[in-house]
């Protein structure tokens, strides 16, 4: 009894951290959700469906986000996990950590910056730039969606590399060996061992991405030139200029919403193939 | 030898850095609240008084800082280091995007404010909403109502009480790279529009902002621009989704892509003409005929600010006419004051520019509260830039 | 142009392979017969696993040539070679079950041969390593035994022309390694597949291979049959190695026409004929004598002793433990020293053992110790 009093008590910290940084916020979105924008903006306490009905006035914006975010996370495990294998398997050991230290490095300077540069990277005076130079003219990259593609790629990497890079690293090489022995070229070995292998890293990083991808905002708005919008973006317009925080919350809740039945049909089925 | 070499960040040196920031990737409004630079910069400014020795001959009783949000480009730093000098309270700059986001946040509460720079439009919805004091005009005695011309100053009163006192004033219009036009001159909101559906595809750059660009849509029908008549306002909406492929960009961060050639035309604000024209004549800054938007930016008080004094410093200081001047010259927007014009070098206040043709200016018309608030704007602008 | 014996599945010649400065195998030269159990004993890092890697192709000899019946597979990768190992901790494929592990290699066939033929053959691959039924299982329901048939399983369904093992039973218990030696003897006798067999613990070697190939520093020292290696061991390396063994340093003495004269470093003059390069001495060179422990007689009485005793001496009993069938005893002469001597039961029977503390005769017929160079 005393035990299991102990036990209680042990879990009181963490129960309290899920329910200030967890619960009360999305009760209040929930609680905010139903209620009704006042004249000057911001919250009136009312009980309304009225938001919910008008949610397809943000169909585009799901519908954009629902696009871009599994585009974004497929095209950066693309660029992911063959950087994640050479560093795991290919690199010299001695190299590795200064490998994965210099991916790590811009990270410490702010998205802000970093996006900064590839508005110049990407805008007229950059690779276009450098294109027309090869007899390539007239492309345009600046604010468009392959823009906020290249941008989410670059951002999101680390958290895709990381988790393939672990579970490549981890990888006993003597199945490889096996596999060879038994039979399978190189490629072989890589199709039907490394790869089922690192399928938790895969996991892991894509639903990484892919949740922080469905909030994302800043990308849009600074390679997208505002032209490409997210429910990101129409979060932060409902909320910092229109001010309609109970539509902003009928969104938001959606979208919490949204993002638990994608990531639990996920799990079911990551979970189902690995069995 | 530096009085202040033994600080680990001289406060000159840290707003040359961030006004070199500024001046190279961003102008005024929505962009950097949006982006959370404004807070980042805000956060930066914070920490650097810390780390100034107080010292003690400045020890006021108006307290060691004031806190002022207000717009990117918009004061001269030397001004904000020399009322330190004087009163020992170092300005504390938070840059803010939108009105919308000021009163968003004012709203939401603990803004930590002393002094802020709404647009005539907003005043009547802070009395309203009851976020901001009426000034003790006693406090500022640089303030003397007869010296402001009254169409800039006016909207700083609401019910005869002087909630707010005139900062400075300006249009918007447009900026055009008129290398892109063959040397035509560009004269109307009409052309902004159908030189963007045609010639400068892809090479235009509208605000994120619905009071203008929905506004400037508005008038290539010839409507108000603060319409909020929904078939006026549908008309508008179809303007603006067909010319929405046509764009550069939605954003109102729009110097850098003008300046590196990426973008030839920008709705616009004054002082980004002129600034803009300054240092590349081919900008030339146009007012449409139809009209268009003008405004003035005012100093105010929240209820909640809490070194109140300091902020009541501040605005004096700000208002002193020599102070003005040089606020002018930094900024390059026009002010209301006749005492800080006369200390203005003439071919400033002769600038086409800052002081548009009588009939140009006739024509503009003054955002108004109801335009700001309206819903159905927000929601269209929503529409356009999710299409 | 060297060339390989045809009747050998493996064949070495002259092969030599360096890690940068290490030299892990040096000048091997081994033709493995068909269907014979061969394994590679030596202590740790002598190149066994070096040797075995060349078979299979996972590291390619520096020098020299590497044939598999007779064809030349220098530069052959591991996937080409028709031979298939079970590796030291059986590296089975976590993400696969039984079935699918043991069907790997079948699989892996061009073409890939139909689904019922796998199964089939599946289902008799677990059933020579006695694991049918546990088709569907994942790896890590299996014990450690489980999992070694798995591996022997999956090494075999391809029918390699060897199945190379590297240590297959050193992570098993004592009691399962003696079952499962065994098992392996009877799956090699009963597949017909040659077996080439990596280990340390020389136990396992003698008493599963049709012949030992001793490893030291990366070189083969002697090729043999167990009761070659243990009767006629070619240096004092290797009867060191395989069985125990008392020996004792010294020099030849004189050589004449009915035995050896050895003077031991301690003065006595011991007499023997056998030893594998006998007429290669020369008066004065170092040799050392080998006397198995089986082979010193103890008596309490000089009668009880037989009569063509070479050697005959004095010594205490130091120490005695019983094993059993036999008791061996550690014994120690004021000159020679302390040695080892195993007696068997019955010899004892008409008398009660030897005890601790008395002073016997130790004794040992000329024939049966072993002159050999002390290297
Ligand atoms: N990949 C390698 N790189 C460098 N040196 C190696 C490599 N593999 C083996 N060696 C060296 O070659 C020598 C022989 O190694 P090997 O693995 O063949 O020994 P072993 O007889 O199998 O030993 P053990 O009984 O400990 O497994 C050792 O000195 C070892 O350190
Ligand atoms: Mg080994």
């Amino acid at each position: 009894m005393y035990g299991s009093w102990a036990n209680r008590l042990l879990l009181v910290p963490a129960t309290v951290w899920l329910l200030v940084m967890l619960v009360l916020p999305l009760l209040v979105v929930i609680i905010f959700s139903f209620g009704e924008r006042g004249t000057a903006g911001g919250y009136v306490p009312a009980f309304t469906l009225e938001q919910y009905a008008n949610l397809s006035a943000r169909f585009t914006a799901f519908k954009n986000t629902l696009l871009l975010a599994p585009t974004g996370t497929f095209l950066c495990l693309l660029v992911a996990y063959p950087l994640a294998y050479f560093l795991a398997v290919k690199v010299h050991p001695k190299w590795k950590t200064l490998l994965l230290v210099m991916i790590i490095v811009p990270f410490w300077t702010s998205i802000l910056i970093r996006t900064y540069a590839w508005i110049f990277i990407l805008g007229g005076q950059g690779l276009p730039k450098v294109l027309g130079f090869l007899g390539i003219e007239g492309v345009r990259l600046i604010n468009t969606p392959t823009a906020v593609l290249i941008g989410i790629v670059y951002a999101y990497l680390p958290l895709m590399v990381f988790p393939v890079y672990v579970s490549l690293e981890k990888l006993d090489k003597r199945l490889l060996e096996a596999a060879s022995d038994l039979g399978s070229s190189p490629i072989e070995a890589f199709r039907n061992v490394t790869l089922p292998l690192s399928i938790p890293g895969v996991a892991t990083g894509c639903m990484l991405v892919f949740i922080l991808l469905m909030g994302e905002f800043l990308i849009p708005a600074l390679l997208g030139g505002g032209k490409v919008f997210f429910i990101g973006n129409a979060l932060v317009d409902l909320f910092l200029q229109s001010r309609n925080w109970a539509y902003g919350s009928a969104v938001a809740a959606t979208l919490v919403i949204i993002m638990l039945v994608t990531v639990s049909i996920y799990m079911k089925l990551v979970v189902r193939n690995q069995q | 030898m530096s009085k202040k070499n033994d600080q680990p960040i001289s406060r000159k040196k840290f707003m040359q850095e961030l006004r070199r920031y500024e001046r190279g990737s961003v102008t005024r409004r929505h962009f950097l609240g949006v982006t959370g630079l404004g807070v980042a910069t805000a956060v930066m400014g914070a920490a650097v008084p810390g780390l100034l020795p107080r010292k003690s001959w400045a020890a006021t009783d108006i307290g060691d800082r004031v806190i002022l949000a207000t717009w990117p480009n918009y004061h001269d730093p030397a001004n904000f280091e020399k009322f330190t000098e004087m009163t020992g309270a170092h300005v504390q700059v938070n840059v803010f995007g939108s009105n919308e986001e000021m009163l968003a946040k004012l709203q939401a509460g603990g803004s930590g404010w002393d002094v802020f720079v709404p647009t005539n439009y907003t005043i009547t919805t802070y009395v309203g909403e009851d976020l901001i004091e009426p000034l003790e005009l006693s406090k500022i005695n640089n303030f003397e109502a007869s010296a402001f011309d009254p169409r800039f100053s006016d909207a700083g009163t609401v019910n005869g009480t002087v909630y707010a006192v005139p900062k400075n004033w300006g249009t918007t219009g447009y900026v055009v790279n008129t290398k892109h036009t063959g040397g035509k001159q560009l004269t109307t909101w009409k052309e902004f529009w159908d030189i963007t559906k045609t010639d400068f595809t892809g090479r235009t750059m509208v605000h994120d902002y619905q009071l203008t660009t929905i506004g400037n849509a508005l008038k290539y029908f010839g409507y108000s621009f603060n319409s909020v008549d929904p078939n006026e306002l549908a008309d508008a909406e179809k303007l603006l989704i067909e010319v929405k492929p046509h764009l550069y960009a939605i954003n109102s961060d729009y110097q850098p892509p003008l300046r590196n050639g990426d973008a030839w035309m920008s709705m616009c604000w004054t002082g980004d003409g002129k600034q803009l024209n300054t240092d590349m004549p081919e900008m030339q800054y146009v007012l449409g005929k139809e009209g268009g938007e003008i405004w003035s930016d005012y100093y105010a008080v929240p209820k909640s600010a809490p070194h109140r004094d300091a902020g009541y410093a501040l605005i004096d200081f700000l208002l002193d006419p020599a102070v003005n001047a040089k606020e002018v010259l930094a900024h390059g927007y026009p002010v209301a004051d006749s005492r800080t014009n006369e200390l203005l070098p003439k071919e400033l206040l002769e600038d086409p520019i800052l002081y548009p043709a009588q009939e140009l200016l006739d024509a503009l018309e003054f955002g108004a509260a109801a335009t700001l608030t309206d819903p159905n704007r927000a929601e269209l602008l929503a529409r356009f830039k999710s299409a | 142009m060297l060339s390989a014996d045809t009747d050998a599945v493996v064949s070495f010649r002259n092969v030599t392979k360096r890690y940068g400065d290490v030299t892990a195998a040096a000048h091997l030269d081994l033709d493995v017969t068909a269907g014979e159990f061969l394994s590679f004993l030596g202590p740790s890092g002598c190149g066994k696993t070096t040797s075995l890697r060349m078979i299979a192709g996972f590291d390619q000899p520096s020098e020299g040539e590497v044939f598999l019946e007779g064809q030349r597979v220098n530069g052959v990768p591991a996937y080409r070679r028709p031979v298939n190992m079970v590796f030291q901790h059986y590296a089975l494929f976590p993400h696969l079950n039984i079935e699918e592990n043991v069907a790997y290699g079948l699989k892996q066939r061009a073409p890939k041969p139909p689904s019922k033929e796998i199964e089939m053959r599946v289902g008799e691959m677990l059933e020579l390593v006695q694991l049918s039924g546990f088709n569907k299982r994942r790896i890590w329901e299996m014990s450690g035994g489980q999992q070694q048939r798995v591996a022997l399983a999956r090494a075999l369904i391809n029918k390699p022309k060897v199945l190379l093992l590297d240590e297959p039973l050193a992570a098993l218990d004592r009691k399962l390694r003696r079952e499962m030696q065994i098992e392996l003897q009877n799956l090699q006798r009963n597949v017909g597949i040659t077996f080439v067999l990596v280990t340390h613990d020389q136990e396992e070697a003698l008493s599963m291979s049709d012949r030992v190939c001793i490893m030291r520093e990366g070189k083969i020292v002697q090729i043999g049959s167990p009761l070659d290696l243990y009767d006629r061991p070619i240096n004092r390396y290797v009867a060191d190695f395989v069985g125990k063994s008392n020996f004792f340093d010294g020099a030849i003495d004189r050589i004449d026409t009915t035995a050896v004269n050895v003077k031991l470093d301690c003065g006595l003059m011991i007499k023997a004929n056998t030893g594998p390069d006998l007429e290669s001495f020369e008066s004065g060179d170092p040799v050392c004598i080998s006397v198995r422990p089986e082979q010193v007689i103890l008596a309490r009485k000089e009668e009880q002793l037989p009569a063509d005793c070479g050697v005959k001496i004095k010594a205490r009993v130091m120490n005695r433990i019983f094993l059993g069938e036999h008791t061996e005893y550690l014994l120690r002469d004021e000159k020679l020293g302390e040695f080892l001597v195993l007696s068997p039961r019955q010899n004892e029977r008409s008398e009660r053992p030897f005890d601790k503390d008395e002073v016997v005769l130790a004794a040992w017929s000329r024939d049966t110790a072993l002159v050999l160079s002390s290297e």
